[in-house]
């Protein structure tokens, strides 16, 4: 489990570290602000994201936002503001977990835990959507398939051999 | 939005529905143990509830998953105990927050609403995959010109590729 840490205050991103490390979790990136944090969800492909609210030259809700976009990951946020302006933001963005510092690790253990069970079970949701959509159109094609079949047969039926035969790509 | 909340402790019960209610949710019921929770899940329909994990009758993991079972919802399970042990039971068991005790109430409101944005997504998705059928092989008889009946049936492959297998020639 590779997790980015995207912090700006030193002190606390190396208590999150501490923390992570001694749950046995691997810090892949460290991030000081939330355009690094980007950068370097891009280059390091973490599994899982902690982040600020407050850092500079991008907010970690916005940076949150960027990073899901890109690539989807459970995301927690950290920060000492719990408005419901900023929870709301954070919501839209996609995070799983909003924790408020200063946090406890019985907070951000569980926190991370469930984030990301949460986060595989919508994911395998949505694959299934997707391969759902996908199993549809196949179904149109294998109703246009009979068609051709109910005629071929019709016509061939008499010297047909028992076996199987692939339909060849034009007709998929 | 309605909230159940149960919790065994009458101190802690008011405390958080004295936060609850401070934030705009509305505490349609009140359980004491997990056995309560269950019923009162039943007969008041709450969008949200909030379960101690230790309850007398019945624990709050098995009160969430027996909730979750009759009517999905998102839970939030609360708890002195943060081991993983703990965690992972009320994650199977549905519990999308897990809140260790004592908690402020800037820990419990945004994850309330967190709770009740992801899991609304969840319902929308599974909701499109209830709504859409996986295709079935098709099942085609070919009459013969001798008369005999030839059991075909289209599918899909494993790899994607549509077949058509001949059963035998019932003739």
């Amino acid at each position: 489990m590779r997790v980015l840490v995207g912090e700006d205050e030193t002190l606390i991103r190396l208590d999150l570290t501490g923390m992570l490390t001694s749950a046995g979790f691997e810090v892949c990136a460290e991030a000081r602000d939330g355009l690094e944090a980007v950068e370097l969800a891009r280059s390091e492909q973490p599994d899982l994201a902690i982040l600020d609210v407050k850092m500079p030259r991008l907010d970690g809700i916005e940076s949150a936002r960027r990073i899901i976009d890109e690539r989807p990951i459970p995301i927690v946020i950290v920060s000492a503001y719990t408005e419901t302006s900023l929870v709301e933001r954070a919501t839209e963005a996609g995070v799983f977990g909003y924790l408020s510092k200063p946090f406890r690790e019985e907070d951000l253990l569980p926190a991370i835990a469930t984030a990301r069970a949460r986060f595989s079970q919508l994911t395998a949701v949505r694959e299934q959507v997707e391969t759902l959509a996908e199993a549809l159109a196949a179904r149109k094609v294998i109703e246009r398939a009979k068609g051709l079949l109910v005629h071929v047969g019709r016509t061939r039926a008499q010297d047909a051999t028992a076996g199987e035969r692939h339909l060849g790509p034009a007709e998929r | 939005m309605n909230v159940l909340i149960a919790e065994d402790e009458a101190i802690i019960r008011l405390d958080l529905k004295e936060m609850l209610e401070q934030n705009g949710f509305r505490v349609c019921a009140e359980a004491r143990n997990g056995a309560e929770a269950v019923e009162l899940a039943r007969t008041t329909e709450p969008d949200v509830a909030l379960l101690d994990l230790r309850m007398p009758v019945l624990d709050g993991a098995e009160a969430a998953r027996r909730i979750y079972a009759e009517r999905p919802i998102p839970i939030v399970m609360l708890t002195a105990f943060s081991d993983r042990g703990s965690v992972e039971k009320a994650i199977s068991a549905g519990v999308f927050t897990y809140m260790t005790k004592p908690f402020r109430e800037t820990d419990l409101m945004p994850a309330i609403r967190l709770a009740v944005a992801r899991h609304t997504e969840l319902l929308a998705a599974r909701r499109e995959v209830g709504g859409t059928a996986p295709p079935k092989p098709i099942e085609i008889g070919l009459r013969s010109q001798s008369g005999g009946l030839w059991p075909l049936r289209v599918q899909r492959r494993a790899d994607g590729s549509l077949g058509v297998v001949v059963d035998g020639d019932s003739a």
